[in-house]
């Protein structure tokens, strides 16, 4: 009984692996053109100035990512090995997972320059520190924002975050997964459209840590 | 006709004096509310009446293709033939040896009949970037060549295999993941469920003939900058958004975006200029 039960999981997960792939290969042969022209073409639109290089280097996950539209059509075995990368990728402050400070994460969040670099001429760092979270999500009540991302108001009410569990292992374990996600958001939801701020130093784990904070707990205004 | 464009110059200054204090680097500044409600209030006002400041500019184009001698330039149905000509761009010109949509054929062209370096080129590109109320003739003269195609469909030969090879190079640098904040087009302007940053909706390359209105429409005249935006400063600015490098105009990168989203518009009827916020 179990036998079957399983090779018919197995059946099933090849038939939903399978599509993407043969989906993948034509374009592939069709196109006739190789990776590295590609490549080529693409730095051909960028000027020359070295020290924007490094923005163009491509690291192993977003390699794997653009070769599929949306995260539906990867086969099992790439999402797998993004998930198996981009564990790697997270660090956490010095003095491990504790609360922060949501003050200091509203300020984080409500910052639409966040990141930004200078418009034109050079700069090599982000002219503003914030994630212009809400470009994508909506965030507070009443604030207007995106629809890209999924909506977040009331966050830590929805995740069960009160004033009396917040400091139990198993509210702190709670703050450590959103933490992950804001950090590297790719490890939950490989390819996803939220860039990994933490990974790409965009936020220091400080400020992730502020963030995650201002989206839990009970007396931030997201739960209000 | 002279008349409509005369009003139409005094009314785009008038306006562009309303903006006057939002100065030389536009895209820089965050606008207040006031601001903001300001500016969709003046531009509803524009659609309703059918103006559109946008055409000034083609009538300056119409000189200004003559001053540089495109006029000698063939654009695919021959010598100075503009008519229709954006329609079937990009397209694969043996003279270069390279596939080329409109304005990088107006690079190329301006760099043969004008006597132009490849650096005068990209200064005169560049001219308007990042500024308001600017009057560029660069952006005059795509500004007269696009109007001249009004009215036709879009129609790029993708069974040519040259325009086809740069079809598929552009379809995948779409996808291509990239930069510090690992975005690329598709993040945005990809999928069949509607989206929106903050309040602006986004079209998408996956959703039937929103890929063609979306391109089919430049150069579009911006209300908030007093001047016109085209493909390749549209193309520049995204980047810019999305954190990569900066963009270089009439790039092979160009040409292959302009043949994946063009040639994803075949059909479309071409309406320009259009009007934005």
């Amino acid at each position: 009984m179990k036998k079957t039960l399983l090779l018919g999981l197995l059946a099933i997960g090849l038939v939903g692996i399978s599509p993407a792939q043969q989906k993948k290969q034509p374009t592939k042969k069709e196109a006739g053109v190789k990776p590295e022209e590609v490549r080529q073409v693409l730095l051909s639109g960028f000027e020359k100035d070295q020290r924007f290089r490094w923005k163009l280097e491509q690291d192993e996950s977003q390699r794997i990512c653009s070769q599929y539209p949306s995260r539906e059509a990867m086969p099992a075995q790439a999402i797998a090995k993004v998930i198996e990368l981009e564990n790697k990728n997270i660090k956490y402050p010095q003095w491990g997972i504790f609360w922060g400070d949501w003050q200091e994460g509203k300020k984080l969040v409500d910052n639409p320059r966040g990141g930004r670099f200078a418009s034109y001429g050079f700069a090599d760092k982000p002219t503003d520190r914030g994630g212009n979270c809400y470009a994508c999500h909506l965030i507070e009540k009443g604030v207007p924002g995106g629809t890209m991302g999924p909506q977040l108001t009331g966050y830590g009410k929805r995740y069960g975050i009160t004033k009396e569990n917040m400091n139990t292992p198993e509210g702190l374990e709670k703050l450590k997964t959103v933490y992950n996600i804001v950090y590297n958001a790719w490890h939950a939801f490989p390819c996803s459209s939220m860039p990994r701020f933490g990974y790409h130093g965009v936020l220091s784990p400080e400020d992730v840590m502020n963030i995650a904070t201002y989206l839990l707990h009970p007396e931030s205004p997201v739960n209000k | 006709m002279r008349k409509i464009l005369l009003t139409s110059a005094v009314f785009g200054l008038a306006c562009a004096g309303l903006l006057g204090y939002q100065t030389v680097k536009a895209q820089d500044q965050e606008l207040s509310p006031e601001q903001e409600i300001k500016l969709v209030q003046e531009f509803n006002r524009m659609m309703a009446e059918g103006i559109n400041p946008g055409e000034i500019w083609a009538e300056m184009g119409k000189e200004a293709f003559k001053k540089y001698n495109l006029d000698k330039c063939d654009f695919g149905l021959g010598p100075g033939k503009v008519e229709g000509a954006f329609a079937q761009l990009p397209r694969y010109f043996p003279d270069a040896k390279k596939v080329m949509d409109l304005e990088t054929r107006i690079g190329w062209c301006l760099q043969q009949y004008a006597g132009m370096t490849p650096e005068q080129v990209k200064k005169f590109v560049q001219q308007c970037w990042g500024k308001s109320q600017c009057m560029g003739e660069y952006d005059a003269i795509v500004m007269y060549m696009s109007m001249a195609s009004n009215g036709y469909k879009v129609n790029v030969n993708l069974k040519d295999p040259q325009v086809k090879r740069m079809y598929e190079m552009g379809k995948q640098i779409y996808y291509a993941r990239l930069g510090p904040w690992d975005f690329n087009c598709a993040t945005c302007h990809a999928g069949q469920s509607e989206v929106r940053i903050r309040a602006t909706r986004l079209w998408s390359a996956d959703r039937p003939g929103e890929a063609g209105h979306a391109v089919a429409t430049f150069p579009k005249y911006l209300v908030r900058w007093a001047q016109p935006m085209t493909m390749h400063f549209r193309y520049s600015e995204c980047i810019r958004q999305m954190r990569w490098s900066p963009f270089e105009p009439h790039s092979d990168l160009a040409v292959a975006l302009s043949t994946f989203l063009y040639g994803t518009a075949n059909g479309t009827e071409i309406k320009v200029p259009s009007i934005g916020r």
